[in-house]
């Protein structure tokens, strides 16, 4: 173990692992806000985007990350749209995300009871009134879980972005392999600081899953 | 900040530890299985003698894919190019059927640390650095940096480098090695292997692509716009099949046998086979390093 080593490449982990994040979180903001849009159109049955929606996460769900990358960073230039790899990088975050997180939140909306949407529209509350203040609630508080393992898994995800040249975590490593050929010590410090990263959001997350489980009563 | 520092190295000293422990595991399982077909060197590097390649009647060779007129897959899925043209003629000589393993430029070391091929014969350029990880037999080409730009942008000179524009670099290639070394303010952008390179450099990205001289050059000719502005970069090298470091018996073999290619002038032969359709007849002495001899 040369530890001359790990501390020069440190300050490059360090940098990769703040690209790793800042991308991976606006990756994973704008898959929750893609996947809320999404799972709320197919609740409320909304004719025509419905179709739409559906047919967008069977595409994104059943592509890889890395195909959706390609297609992005490689293919669109060729219609003339030019992105930076960073801003591909979170598009493609996105799109895969966004059906995912629209599968939790959706299974989190279904598992409301029908009754409970009933007793609204009896109170005299209207549709937007019971989303808001009745089914959401009990919904996310539901998805919780499943909206944590698509957030670790898609901060895992951010790996494959080796492939648009962003020099995120993985690629720091497999790129300092390549020029110092310190295998040990390169892939020892890249499982650290995946830890460092995915560990905090699983134990965040394991409270927050025991705090916000609230609902469910009516059943 | 310094118990960041510390929480690493225990980290670090943590994993370490497992993956010692892991080791010690397999090297044991290894042994009571008894297969013989591997070769351990203080339980570090693994590789198959050259007895045991026979034996097996399979040889595992490093090449490129994507790196065409070197190593690449023609349109009917078949390895093809001077390194692959080269390959299938060891294969030959020693007897045995070639199985084709496709590497990237940052994996070669890797693959035959690992035991994954027995040779790379991937457009291995032969440095002093490569040299302590892995043992490189005679050389078969000449080789320098080479750097290719668009013709209404032409890269002249890396002096004096306007901050914002970036060099296209394939990551584990000389060429990153010696920018990183050479011109640490350049910045480079960085892609894993030749196909995507390629491929961005043709979208637009960055105002030049360093790499191989050969590479650069043979880009140029195949694709309209570009010129190679600097046609030789850095100093001159030589390109050679490589061997996991200790595996004599195989190396060995493959000097002699480059030896003796020598004398039928088997590279003009593979040139001509496999590079002339890019470059013609122009480079053929420059570049040719026959019978191991290389020129300087």
């Amino acid at each position: 173990m040369d530890f001359a080593y790990i501390e020069r490449v440190l300050p490059l982990y360090e940098r990769a692992a703040a690209l790793t994040v800042q991308l991976g979180m606006e990756g994973i903001l704008l898959s929750i806000v893609i996947g809320l849009v999404c799972a709320l159109i197919l609740y409320e049955k909304i004719p025509v985007l419905r179709r739409i929606v559906m047919i967008y996460i069977e595409v994104s769900r059943n592509t890889p990350l890395l195909v959706q990358l390609f297609f992005i960073y490689y293919g669109l230039p060729k219609i003339g749209i030019v992105l930076t790899p960073e801003v591909c990088g979170v598009a493609g975050l996105a799109f895969l995300g966004g059906s995912y997180m629209a599968e939790a939140f959706r299974s989190g909306l279904d598992s409301v009871e029908d009754i409970q949407r009933e007793s609204a529209y009896s109170l005299g509350m209207n549709r937007m009134q019971t989303i808001h203040y009745v089914v959401l609630p009990q919904a996310v508080s539901t998805s919780i879980p499943a909206l944590l393992a698509n957030i670790i898994f898609l901060l895992k995800e951010t790996s494959v972005f080796s492939a648009i040249s962003l020099m995120d975590l993985m690629f720091t490593a497999k790129d300092l392999i390549g020029l110092y050929y310190k295998t040990t010590e390169s892939l020892a410090l890249l499982v650290i600081f995946y830890l460092m990263i995915l560990l905090p959001v699983s134990i965040v997350g394991a409270v927050v899953e025991r705090r916000v489980r609230y609902a469910g009563f009516g059943t | 900040m310094t118990k960041l520092k510390r929480w690493i190295v225990l980290g670090v000293a943590f994993v370490l530890i497992m993956g010692l422990a892991g080791c010690g595991k397999s090297a044991e399982t290894g042994k009571s299985a008894d297969n013989g077909e591997i070769s351990g060197k203080e339980g570090k590097t693994i590789y198959r003698t050259l007895d045991e390649i026979k034996k097996d009647g399979t040889i595992n060779i490093g090449v490129f894919s994507d790196k065409n007129p070197f190593g690449y897959v023609d349109e009917n899925g078949d390895y093809q190019g001077y390194d692959v043209y080269f390959a299938d003629r060891l294969a030959e000589d020693l007897g045995v059927k070639v199985n084709y393993v496709s590497t990237e430029a940052a994996n070669r070391i890797e693959y035959l640390q690992t035991g994954k091929v027995d040779i790379i014969l991937a457009n291995f350029t032969v440095t002093d650095e490569r040299k302590e990880e892995v043992d490189f037999a005679l050389p078969y080409m000449n080789v320098a940096l080479g750097v290719v730009s668009r013709n209404d942008n032409v890269v002249k000179s890396l002096d004096n480098w306007n901050k914002d524009d970036t060099i296209i670099i394939i990551s584990g290639t000389t060429a990153e090695t010696y920018l990183t070394e050479n011109y640490p303010d350049i910045p480079l952008q960085k892609f894993d292997s030749y196909a995507t390179a390629k491929e961005a450099f043709e979208n637009g990205t960055g105002v030049a692509w360093a790499n191989d001289n050969t590479e650069v050059i043979a880009f140029s000719l195949q694709n309209d716009g570009y010129t190679v502005g600097i046609p030789s970069l850095g100093s001159n090298d030589t390109i050679a099949p490589a061997v996991t470091k200790g595996n004599t018996t195989l190396l060995d073999w493959i000097n002699e046998d480059i030896k003796k290619l020598g004398e039928e002038q088997f590279f003009h032969k593979d040139y001509d086979e496999t590079l002339t359709e890019t470059y013609g007849d122009e480079y053929k002495e420059t570049l040719v390093v026959e019978g191991g001899k290389s020129a300087e």
